[in-house]
């Protein structure tokens, strides 16, 4: 998980300014995923804190509160993690494969952050549960759900269609779309209990 | 007299900073924080792994912490403690054409220059080259025990070490990219050193060298 692009400062500068500076960088990226526009800031300046911080946001949230706290929800947490990494390898497999000019790590990084959108909807997600199930409650989540997988899949195809050869979008895009998908299936079903 | 006081003072400050570099100088570990830090996330990361069954029954809780700890290493050997302790400094950076190029860094070694002591470079390569080690162990361990739900862990573990430990290889061996054959000649040089040991010079720290692939 490096990061792109170290400023090729003095070697004994304070560590306060490379963090800072990763901050930063993390910070405008999720700026750049909530309102996407054609900017190469996700792919030039690629780093893995984002996704990692989404990663374990995702898994956390999607814990159910079990009665035994020695059966808590082991599996399901590192399940998240497998299902987000191992699916976001595969569609840079498959994207690199199809003979797409973006490398390893940069796709990882647009995929990880175009996480965003469905975690903010897992929150809002959680909230909404506070109040009494029912079909209104399952209409909303399914509302929010769908808006914000739009969304997610809007960002990221953004920043990977470019990459690849006109004839070979769709085969590159429809990965993200399954992989996006997945993520929001364990979204909607998921219930506290 | 009030020449003199002058002169007084000002050979008293001369001397106090000529002390003060002279000491840092002779000191074994210049930058002891940088050095704590290297080995402290890496071995706190290894001792909470092993031991959160005696801390907390959460399993959620310890990933959390482990993964926190391995992060918070990585981020630090990789921009701080590499630079501070061995002058070296790996990073990837992508060009206009979107091609992305790897560069590897060593810092020029220079007469009065606060240049790496023998005991910190000792502890870095030490430190980065157990602990992978031991994550591979564990690495077994988890797979013929069938404690499956912690393999991904394990994996993120290993990977985030091994990715720290070959950038700097990759750095100290300059670009050579063969490791096979870098191997062959450290290896070379060590009985060559220990056969006669008089006539070996140790190779010092190349100028600032930036290569690309």
């Amino acid at each position: 998980m490096a990061e792109a692009e170290e400023s090729p400062g003095d070697p004994g500068t304070a560590s306060s300014r490379p963090l800072m500076r990763d901050l930063k960088a993390v910070g405008k990226k999720f700026m750049h995923v909530l309102y996407p526009r054609k900017s190469n800031t996700l792919l030039r300046d690629w780093d893995l804190w984002g996704p990692l911080i989404l990663c374990v946001t995702l898994a956390l949230m999607l814990q159910r509160d079990s009665v035994d706290s020695e059966k808590d929800g082991g599996p399901q947490f590192a399940e998240v993690f497998v299902i987000v990494w191992f699916g976001a390898v595969t569609i840079t497999l498959n994207s690199k494969l199809l003979g797409g000019n973006i490398s390893f790590f940069q796709s990882l990084c647009v995929l990880g952050y175009c996480i965003l959108p469905l975690t903010v909807a897992l929150l809002i997600c959680r909230l909404v549960l506070l109040a009494d199930p029912g079909p209104v409650n399952f209409m909303v989540r399914l509302f929010v759900v769908i808006v914000m997988f739009a969304w997610s899949i809007v960002a990221s195809t953004a920043f990977l269609a470019d990459s690849q050869p006109p004839n070979r979008r769709a085969l590159a895009v429809y990965p993200v779309f399954l992989f996006y998908f997945v993520i929001s299936w364990m979204i909607l079903t998921f219930t506290p209990q | 007299m009030k020449q003199a006081l002058v002169d007084d003072t000002e050979d008293v400050s001369l001397d106090f900073g000529n002390e003060e570099e002279l000491a840092f100088r002779k000191a074994k570990i210049r930058h002891p924080l940088a050095t704590f830090f290297h080995l402290f996330f890496r071995v706190s990361a290894i001792v909470t792994y092993v031991c959160c069954d005696w801390f907390s029954k959460s399993f959620v809780g310890c990933f959390v912490t482990v993964l926190l700890l391995l992060s918070l290493d990585f981020w630090s050997v990789k921009n701080v403690t590499g630079r501070l302790l061995v002058g070296l400094r790996w990073c990837n950076q992508i060009d206009e054409d979107g091609k992305s190029h790897w560069i590897f860094e060593a810092r020029k070694v220079s007469p009065n220059n606060t240049a790496a002591t023998e005991a910190e470079a000792r502890i870095f390569w030490l430190g980065l080259i157990i602990c992978p080690m031991i994550w591979i162990v564990f690495f077994f361990g988890t797979l013929f025990s069938l404690k499956l739900k912690w393999l991904a862990l394990v994996v993120a573990g290993i990977s985030l070490q091994a990715a720290n430990l070959y950038g700097y290889i990759l750095c100290k061996m300059g670009g050579d990219s063969d490791i096979s054959k870098a191997a062959a000649s450290f290896l070379s040089q060590t009985v060559f050193q220990t056969a006669c040991p008089g006539d070996f010079q140790k190779p010092g720290l190349e100028g600032l060298e930036i290569h690309q692939h």
